[in-house]
């Protein structure tokens, strides 16, 4: 099930208090300390916690979020673009770029031993990086002390990257390895060709790790192109969360980020929009397997649209829970072994799905019908007042929960750069405290016509080959 | 290298979650419990990590399915409450609480604010103590287990698994599983009358270990805990020596098998290479054998993620490590998964690794540049609650003193090479291990 983390992450926002502020010079408050702004830095603005600079000689954006409760550092690069920015022929193109970003730079390589899988896990840092329709994202968790090495390296290779042929021939079966492993799960399978029926024009239509022939058959020289259009400091935001001293940081930022100049060409982005959709669709993947599912989707706003909390709360009434309709429904009478609701956010229209796993005896009929009645009940008579409630007490205890390590709060951070606003990180549970019963009521009636739907079954087939 | 680990013990020993751990750790028998208190600085933030001889070795000659089933009937309900009643409670505050029955342990977890954990411990201690274990209940959670069983069957990793373990583990080992569909017709037949006998043979606080870690008043806990468990009994302890492996000198029974598993309309093969050890993980040559399978198989600078995924590009991933070894002897294995196409070129280069490390061993500057990463990623681990209370509870259940998690870095840095060299040689045996492919091969 494509579950997006986004959703799942907004469980633990902080009702924070919000104090939104202009651009402006030094002195600031950063956390407790009042300091000047360094030569060479704007601040722009500080918001629950989270201090806002741009490197003015570049555009970099940079998120810094103090947090000494343990020494550990969670240094981020996210950059904005995705599979959302590829093409017929260089699907997937994003992210075999993410890969070929740990083959080493000019100055890093794995062949002079000081590569940046070396470096990380030679300091026992948590590293890894991941790709959505939206960003590419490179992150670690590394003690305070091992930070600058790593600022170093990560710099290095948003301009200095060495993409060579031969990383690419290898890392291309180490990708396609990747992909099939994806294709292993019937579910899987589903959601992307649900996600791929729901949008026709919207390059959301292709899997993020691309189409098969794509990734055998894209050549260096388009990942090259592709490099050199969105790996650019004024298209990247870094984010820093945890035991640091802000004035060093930035120093070093500036040190390692601030000999690049600005992308020499604006930053191409998505002009194309989705069609209205005329009519219900449908999809079936029917290969071997025990046990069906089913998938109910629909377009919805993109990820900072005002009705995004009480769609947002509608989910969780869902399925969050014992509590939850969903459960009580489809789970409990027996009908499903789970069922789920959550909208992957996105920077353009965004997709909210219902699914369940079929129990054993249900039929897909059967669990669509239940799932879609979910929907209907609520357009009908609405959520209760306590209902909404339990999911607002719920976000108050997601704050304390978030604060608890420094990965979490990077990581969800990166998923509002990735929809347009970081900002949301700290409001959108502000937001969700506003949402009434009503507000869960109008959105589901907005949202969620019947002819607007994109339905997937899963329909599994006795296996052919069994025990030996 | 040594100066390294001293510098960075000193930088982490300025900080309360890691300076002197074993000192900071309150551990004391309450209510018949293993308790284990940890103030850590995150604000009002408690996680809890608890575990209990009651996992599916447990089942013994009987229903092999009733371990598990009773696992999840704890949380459908109570003597005094039902389990929406329970939910709404819960859900009201955000807190969470889960359960999960492995092959020895019934484990418990929980996440909550602290003014949430009276609630929580209260919930906890009913759930464990007078589950409801109701006829109707019973019925839901059998047909879900069925189902997820089901769904397993068409597991390319569900099924190397169950193969491998099954062929390195004897019978009356706790770590042989039943297989998929066995425990298939077990579910079938279970009766909510097993369920309830389980429950009453092994569910008790003799050998109950129970970790709040996070926010926790060290005053207010033990009170509280003793209060919501007061009068409990029973419990047993862990099987820790039943049906314990041979050394390698004495090959296992399927040593030097090679399983295929074919399942239709599969794109990915999953595949297992490995043995069973003599070995448990608080054993003196265990963290000898674990760094230098490290070096192998843990991380993209390891020895089988730079040749056969980086250099070969045969992969998405690979790894090795030991397993199932905390409360008896386990398992060495590598992991991985292969494209149909390229499983011959994958399994070739994969023991060509395997036996170069093997004979040739580990080198000195492999060794140093592990043990500082080890180390490194040791203390970034314990930098969340949930990290640190997971730590702890594996620290007991291994069979050390808390004075272990202090003391882990420095036996890291105090391994040598030949040391590591003989651990490997010691214990396992390329010729004897077991070989499992399953996928549409």
């Amino acid at each position: 099930m494509s579950r997006c983390s986004l959703s799942l992450g907004l469980l633990s926002f902080a009702c924070a208090a919000l104090a939104t502020g202009a651009a402006q010079t030094d002195p600031v408050q950063t956390g407790a300390v009042p300091m000047r702004v360094p030569d060479g830095f704007a601040f722009v603005q500080s918001l629950g916690g989270i201090d806002e600079y741009r490197l003015t000689s570049n555009g970099l954006e940079i998120l810094l979020v103090p947090d000494r409760s343990a020494p550990v550092v969670t240094f981020q690069v996210t950059y904005r673009v995705g599979s959302r920015n590829e093409v017929t022929g260089t699907t997937g193109a994003t992210h075999i770029l993410e890969h070929m970003m740990f083959k080493g730079s000019e100055g890093y390589d794995d062949a002079r031993g000081n590569g940046v899988k070396q470096y990380l896990e030679h300091v026992g840092g948590e590293y890894n990086a991941n790709t959505s329709v939206d960003r590419t994202t490179y992150f670690a968790t590394v003690g305070a002390k091992d930070l600058e090495g790593y600022v170093a390296i990560e710099a290095d290779r948003m301009r200095r990257l060495l993409l060579r042929e031969s990383d690419r021939q290898a890392e291309m079966t180490v990708v396609r390895n990747e992909y099939e492993r994806g294709q292993n799960d019937p579910d899987n399978v589903l959601i992307e060709d649900v996600t791929a029926a729901a949008y026709v024009a919207l390059p959301y239509h292709h899997p993020v790790i691309g189409w098969l022939s794509d990734i055998e058959h894209v050549p260096i020289e388009k990942l090259r192109a592709f490099y050199d259009t969105f790996y650019w400091p004024d298209n990247a935001t870094v984010t820093v969360v945890g035991d640091f001293d802000t004035a060093t940081i930035l120093q070093w930022l500036k040190k390692y980020y601030g000999v690049y100049p600005r992308s020499p060409a604006p930053i191409p982005d998505v002009y194309t929009e989705e069609p209205a959709q005329i009519g219900e669709r449908r999809v079936t993947v029917q290969r071997s397997g025990e046990l069906g599912s089913v998938v109910i989707a629909h377009k919805v706003p993109n990820g900072r649209d005002a009705d995004q909390p009480a769609l947002d709360v509608l989910d969780a009434i869902l399925s969050s829970g014992k509590s939850a309709r969903l459960y009580r429904a489809l789970v409990d009478s027996g009908l499903a072994l789970s069922a789920s609701a959550g909208t992957d956010l996105h920077r353009d229209i965004s997709l909210h799905t219902l699914y369940a796993q079929l129990a054993e005896g249900a039929t897909q009929a059967q669990v669509e019908k239940a799932l879609s009645a979910e929907i209907t009940k609520i357009q009908a008579q609405g959520v209760t007042a306590a209902e909404v409630e339990r999911v607002k007490q719920q976000y108050v205890a997601a704050d304390a929960y978030r604060r608890d390590g420094t990965a979490g709060a990077a990581a969800e951070i990166n998923e509002w750069i990735a929809v347009g606003d970081w900002t949301l990180y700290v409001r959108f549970p502000q937001l969700v405290a506003a949402v009434s019963p009503a507000d869960v009521q109008r959105v589901t009636r907005k949202y969620f016509a019947p002819d607007k739907a994109t339905i997937g079954w899963f329909v599994a087939e006795p296996p052919t080959e069994h025990r030996p | 290298m040594k100066a390294w680990v001293l510098s960075l013990a000193l930088c982490f020993c300025a900080l309360p979650a890691a300076a002197q751990m074993a000192e900071r750790a309150r551990r004391a028998p309450v209510a018949g419990i293993d308790l284990v208190t940890y103030h850590t600085d995150v604000k009002d933030v408690v996680v809890l990590v608890g575990a209990m001889p009651a996992g599916d070795a447990f089942a013994s000659s009987g229903n092999g399915a009733v371990p598990t089933l009773t696992g999840m009937m704890l949380d459908r309900g109570t003597s005094a409450q039902d389990q929406f009643a329970i939910a709404r409670q819960l859900e009201d505050v955000g807190a969470e609480i889960s359960y999960a029955v492995g092959p020895q342990s019934l484990q418990v977890r929980a996440k909550c604010l602290k003014k949430d954990l009276p609630l929580v411990l209260t919930i906890i201690a009913a759930e464990l103590r007078a589950p409801a274990l109701a006829a109707a209940e019973f019925g839901k959670a059998r047909q879900q287990l069925i189902g997820m069983l089901e769904a397993s069957l068409q597991s390319t990793d569900a099924r190397s698994e169950e193969a491998f373990a099954r062929a390195v583990f004897p019978q009356g080992n706790p770590n042989r599983p039943h297989t998929l569909e066995e425990l298939l017709g077990a579910a079938k037949a279970a009766t909510v009358d097993e369920v309830r006998a389980f429950h009453a043979a092994y569910y008790g606080p003799a050998h109950f270990t129970l970790v709040l870690a996070g926010d926790v008043a060290l005053s207010e806990t033990e009170p509280l805990v003793a209060q919501v468990f007061a009068g409990w009994s029973g419990g047993q302890a862990y099987r820790e020596g039943a049906g314990a492996v041979a050394a390698v000198s004495t090959a296992p029974a399927s040593g030097g098998a090679e399983i295929r598993i074919p399942l239709a309309d599969k794109t990915s093969v999953s595949f297992l290479l490995g043995q069973a050890t003599d070995l448990r993980a608080r054993d003196p040559e265990a963290l000898a054998l674990q760094v230098g399978t490290a070096i192998l198989g843990d991380g993209f600078t390891s020895r089988l993620m730079s040749t056969v995924r980086d250099r070969e590009g045969l992969t998405y991933g690979i790894g090795a490590g030991l397993f199932d070894d905390t409360l008896t002897a386990g398992a060495w294995q590598i992991d991985a998964t292969f494209v149909p196409t390229l499983l011959p070129k994958g399994v070739a280069s994969t023991r060509r690794e395997l036996q170069q490390w093997w004979q040739g061993g580990v080198s000195e500057a492999e060794l140093a540049l592990r043990k500082r990463g080890l180390i490194g990623s040791y203390f970034v681990g314990l930098s969340t609650t949930t990290g640190l209370a997971d730590r702890i509870l594996l620290t007991i259940q291994r069979g050390y003193d808390l004075d272990w998690l202090d003391a882990y870095p420095h036996a890291v840095d105090a391994l040598t090479v030949p040391a590591i060299n003989a651990a490997i040689r010691s214990h396992l045996d390329p010729a004897k291990m077991v070989m499992v492919e399953a996928g549409s091969l």
